[in-house]
């Protein structure tokens, strides 16, 4: 069995920098932020595909992070339970944005444009094809491929049967084939 | 090289997606307005004079109202007209709500005109090509960037420095 030590060095400190935050230890928590604020904006932005948006969510992710940190019980691993977290914001963060819109717009979303994924200079070349996917697909795409969350859970986070959770895999599958054929 | 397929770059690119140097950096240091925004105070219930909480129902009752007749009407077409009376609505509910809060900034409103100058040429543009589905889109958020700013404006504890 091969040991990733630097995996597991950060791990031990992210566990040890969650302790010191449940006992109110601010300055242990901005550590903790500078540690995990990439896997919460990154995850917050390939579900919101908006940078704005995710910047947004991932202030709210850690604000909500500060007052629940107690009910983090060490069953799982800390950062299992944040991108639980992280998800679970996002996703209401999406419905709060869309809530009035699509009582009168009945418009399908559509994913970033190209333009503006050219301007984001950090994206890797998944990520500037995943943000380019309709909403519903990238949603999916991102739970299941992405976040290993199986099709039973995604349909439970988003509110849609099993077999809509699984079609849109299979609709971002092949947008996301057909732009990287095109490339 | 040739070009991997799709199904070799998946494989190659989904478990590195959680890696530090795959992950995108937002354009600007969050940590100042979160840090904000754990220190302020647990807000304590405001209290409003009945005039503003009976304003507040009449206006939530009128949205109602309105939201009930666009969807009654849906079946035929989502118009301009119906989207832009129901965000007035909306703006108006919210201008209700927070008459009686301060603003972080004396110069919101900069902004905000600029907002509703964008509306007025996305309008204009809409009398030419009623049905043009990615005029109506960008008239819809403009109105969704309006109402966001007025709520943002007034809630502190996402202020950022």
């Amino acid at each position: 069995m091969i040991i990733n030590a630097k995996e597991a060095f950060n791990q031990d400190t992210i566990e040890a920098l969650v302790q010191r935050a449940q006992q109110g230890e601010q300055a242990a928590f901005e550590q903790l932020y500078q540690q995990c604020y990439r896997r919460v904006y990154g995850l917050c932005l390939r579900l919101l595909a908006d940078q704005a948006h995710a910047e947004d969510a991932t202030q709210e992710v850690f604000v909500q992070l500060w007052h629940n940190i107690a009910q983090f019980q060490g069953q799982s691993k800390f950062t299992t339970w944040l991108h639980s977290v992280t998800s679970n914001v996002a996703i209401s963060y999406l419905r709060k944005q869309k809530n009035w819109l699509q009582k009168v717009v009945s418009l399908e979303d559509s994913g970033m444009e190209q333009a503006e994924i050219a301007q984001c200079e950090s994206l890797n070349g998944l990520d500037k094809l995943v943000l380019r996917l309709p909403e519903r697909a990238r949603l999916v795409f991102v739970l299941h491929a992405v976040e290993g969350y199986r099709h039973e859970e995604v349909a439970g986070m988003l509110n849609m049967a099993v077999g809509s959770s699984k079609s849109q895999f299979h609709r971002a599958r092949k947008l996301l084939q057909e732009w990287y054929d095109n490339e | 090289m040739s070009k991997p397929t799709f199904e070799q770059f998946l494989k190659q690119q989904l478990p590195r997606q959680q890696d530090q140097d795959q992950l995108p950096e937002p354009r600007k240091d969050l940590w100042q307005g979160i840090e904000k925004a754990i220190n302020l105070p647990a807000a304590e219930p405001r209290s409003a004079s009945p005039w503003v909480k009976l304003a507040g129902v009449a206006a939530c009752i009128s949205a109602g109202l309105l939201s009930w007749q666009v969807i009654m009407t849906q079946p035929q077409q989502d118009t301009m007209a119906n989207m832009s009376a129901f965000f007035e609505q909306r703006k108006q509910m919210l201008l209700v709500q927070y008459e009686t809060q301060p603003a972080l900034t004396q110069d919101w409103q900069v902004p905000l005109q600029e907002l509703e100058e964008a509306e007025q040429a996305i309008k204009l543009a809409l009398t030419k090509d009623p049905d043009n589905a990615a005029l109506l889109k960008m008239l819809a958020q403009v109105y969704q960037q309006q109402l966001d700013l007025i709520t943002k404006v007034h809630q502190p504890q996402w202020q950022q420095i």
